[in-house]
């Protein structure tokens, strides 16, 4: 092999036609790539009108981006007018994106396309947006519903005491059919009066009839034996069934207790009626956060705690960086951003600062801060908050909001429907998540409100109480685990909130009392007072028995004296007798 | 197809050495295999400096490419496996000129390793096997139906004339 003379051109016209072809086909392939990859993440058609390469200073441009809405496809999820990053020559050679400057001009959410877009894949519910009036949108619970979710412990209980008492009845029933009957104890009785009342002949005969007489007397203990062990029974039976109605009585007392708390009985509100309100609701809007940790998981150091080990496999970039030790640049960094922002009929902007996933080779967190004053439907928005990974991950986020306008909007529907026709809305709060941990606590007023119902009476009772305030506050704080958060819920407003809402709640927890009163005092009637009776027949018996054989044991000992005397006296007769001849 | 075949029939029936083709064979593998970038510009630059041949460095560079849409994925999971090594991690943090030929990337270090590591042996082999099909199997190709054809067209013509 040997030096090629003509190499050098060779590579040179090589060289400068992949520069010319980069320079033509770059904005094209990159555009085709990006509209390729969106549409497979959004499942929705996605335009571009225009991706161009600028050389110096080293830019990407994009031109009208819409994505479509996959959920309402006449409008976009997202769309911009235009959007600029400026890329850093060096770091790019060494293959680490960084951003000087990032712009992003008339940005919105939800607008309006020309024509439809296409839809590929149906939207799940997960990763929806938060829609307020969705927020808001729910039905009010029933008193059914409302002891439906006590979840009762009574009836159970009732019907196992029940049960008990069924079972003892017929044990009971069982050794009644063992006790001597009163025939049987007069026949004892006949049969020792006509043993003691014979005459005894001779010694043998005196045997015979103590031996006659100790057999019934046997016979008798025997008796006396089974009645003991009835009375026993009958002593085991009453302890159970005094154990089930006490156990019945506490499950009564708890679950009016738990019916209670639900209702907001109780002074001081255990649960408020915004907690059974909007409670579940909350934590399912605040767990779609999560969506903002999943994103950012991928490029997570391996270090930090995994939130969980699903089994869907963790994406992987084509061609990662390793893991240097002295890295000159994150992998990606945005410097600055700006992102102009239309919205509720103004112009919002956003200003963000160092975007990465590195915080620690910057050492400097991403912030971001939002701004908005004097909007048609706003009086004023400001959001500021940063984002870091660095031993754990962390966002920060404040808000305040004042005087959104909100629009007429219909909570619930049919008979539990009510109307909000105005209002002003404010609101101000923090959040803090931690790796995938939140803690949030927001405040929220609605001013001016104006509520109409033509609902059920309640609801009615409830539009009047709530336009008579001046202000309705709601105090919410999230906590826990993203995916599943503990909401609490908490209005001043409660307690007269829920004496509107759930009277009639209240109404029927008290007719559920009195009726598991009436129940559990038949219960009690049949299943102890009925034993009373066993008992005193029981006792009677027993008594019985024990007087047979007392009288059993007189008789006995009288005529075995009796026997003896006769004895004695023919004893004495002879001797007289022998005296007499001699 | 048939023109690659053809194409691939040419280069070896031809006056080329079996060197030149054998490095054209070893070159375009390597190409082939690294993600684009500085790496590969040298990589053409050498094939352009030395009388490599050609057309076999371009056909086999275009082949690799393909392949390595099967292979990339668990090429690059194989470094990230192997390149957690301290020592070189901190040659590749203290050294730019390998973060700009991109060695401090998975796939361009394992491909890099790779292509470094089949380079003298694919050449060799290469040889060896175009001087086994010359003095063995050549003839017999000559002969094919396809080859006329080709030694016909005019394309052919103006190749032997390159030449």
């Amino acid at each position: 092999m040997i030096i090629r003379k003509s190499g050098w051109l060779v590579f040179i016209v090589f060289f400068a036609a992949l520069l010319a072809l980069v320079y033509l086909l770059a904005g094209p392939a990159i555009r085709i790539g990006m509209v390729y990859s969106l549409e497979k993440a959004v499942g929705s058609e996605v335009n571009i009108n225009k991706v161009g390469l600028e050389l110096a200073p080293l830019a990407l441009r994009i031109n009208q981006l819409q994505i479509t809405d996959a959920a309402n496809p006449t409008h976009n999820s997202i769309s911009f007018g235009h959007a600029r990053a400026s890329l850093e020559l060096w770091p790019a050679l060494l293959g680490y994106y960084v951003i000087d400057e990032l712009t992003v001009d008339g940005l919105q959410y939800g607008a309006k396309r020309n024509e439809p877009g296409k839809v590929y894949r149906q939207p799940g519910t997960d990763g929806e947006k938060v829609d307020l009036a969705q927020l808001l949108q729910v039905d009010l619970p029933d008193a059914d519903t409302l002891i439906a979710r006590a979840n009762l412990q009574t009836p159970a209980k009732a019907e196992a005491l029940k049960q008990l008492a069924q079972d003892e009845q017929q044990q009971l029933q069982n050794l009644k059919s063992q006790l001597p009957s009163k025939d049987s104890l007069a026949q004892y009785q006949q049969q020792i009066k006509a043993l003691t009342d014979s005459k005894i002949t001779n010694a043998a005969d005196l045997a015979a009839k103590a031996e006659q007489l100790q057999q019934l007397k046997d016979a008798l203990n025997a008796e006396k034996a089974k009645v003991e062990q009835i009375k026993q029974q009958l002593s085991q039976s009453k302890t159970a069934l005094q154990q089930a109605v006490n156990e019945l009585k506490a499950a009564s007392k708890a679950d009016y207790a738990n019916v209670q708390q639900l209702a907001n009985l109780t002074e001081g509100g255990l649960a408020g009626i915004s907690q059974i309100l909007l409670g579940d609701l909350w934590a399912e809007r605040i767990s779609q956060l999560q969506s903002l940790y999943l994103l950012a998981k991928p490029y997570l150091p391996e270090q930090l705690p995994q939130a969980s080990s699903s089994a869907a496999p963790e994406p992987v970039l084509p061609n990662r960086i390793l893991p240097l030790p002295s890295q000159p640049y994150p992998d990606f960094w945005v410097k600055t951003a700006r992102v102009n922002w239309l919205i509720g009929g103004g112009e919002a902007t956003i200003a963000l600062k160092d975007i990465t996933a590195q915080h620690q080779l910057i050492n400097s967190a991403t912030r971001f801060t939002l701004d908005v004053k004097q909007l048609p439907q706003l009086a004023a928005f400001n959001l500021s908050g940063d984002f870091a990974i660095l031993e754990q991950m962390v966002t920060n986020l404040n808000w305040q909001l004042e005087g959104l306008n909100l629009q007429p909007l219909s909570l619930g529907q049919g008979d539990t429907a009510l109307d909000l026709a105005a209002g002003l809305l404010s609101s101000s709060g923090k959040l803090n998540l931690t790796n995938n941990q939140i803690s949030q606590s927001a405040n929220l007023v609605l001013n001016a409100a104006n509520f109409n119902s033509s609902g059920n009476k309640y609801l009615q009772q409830l539009a009047g109480l709530l336009n008579q305030q001046q202000q309705i506050p709601l105090n919410i704080s999230a906590s826990g685990l993203i995916s599943a958060p503990e909401v609490s819920i908490r209005s001043s407003l409660d307690k007269l909130l829920g004496d509107a809402l759930l009277g009639e709640a209240k109404q029927k927890v008290a007719a559920y009392q009195s009726q598991l009163q009436a129940k559990l005092d038949s219960q009690l009637q049949t299943g102890l007072a009925g034993q009373q009776d066993w008992a005193a027949m029981l006792s009677q018996q027993d008594g019985e028995v024990a007087d047979v054989s007392a009288s059993i044991e007189n008789m006995l000992n009288a005529k075995l004296a009796d026997v003896k005397d006769q004895a004695k006296d023919k004893l004495k007769d002879k001797l007289l007798n022998k005296l007499g001849d001699g | 197809m048939l023109t690659l075949l053809a194409k691939i029939l040419k280069v070896l029936n031809s006056e080329a050495s079996p060197w030149q083709i054998g490095w054209a064979i070893a070159l375009g593998l390597f190409i082939g295999i690294l993600p684009f970038g500085l790496l590969s510009l040298l990589i053409v630059l050498i094939v352009c400096l030395l009388t490599v041949n050609l057309s076999t460095f371009i056909v086999v560079w275009g082949l690799t490419e393909g392949l390595m849409l099967l292979f990339a994925d668990p090429l690059e999971r194989l470094t990230w496996q192997y390149a957690q090594n301290e020592q070189l991690l901190q040659l590749l943090a203290n050294t730019e000129t390998l973060q700009l030929l991109h060695l401090h990337h998975t796939l361009t270090l394992g491909a890099f390793l790779l292509g470094a590591l089949l380079l003298l042996p694919v050449a060799w082999l290469a040889k060896v096997l175009v001087l086994q099909y010359r003095s063995r199997i050549m003839t017999s190709v000559q002969k094919w139906k396809i080859m006329q054809m080709l030694k016909a067209s005019k394309l052919y013509a103006l190749y032997e004339k390159m030449n």
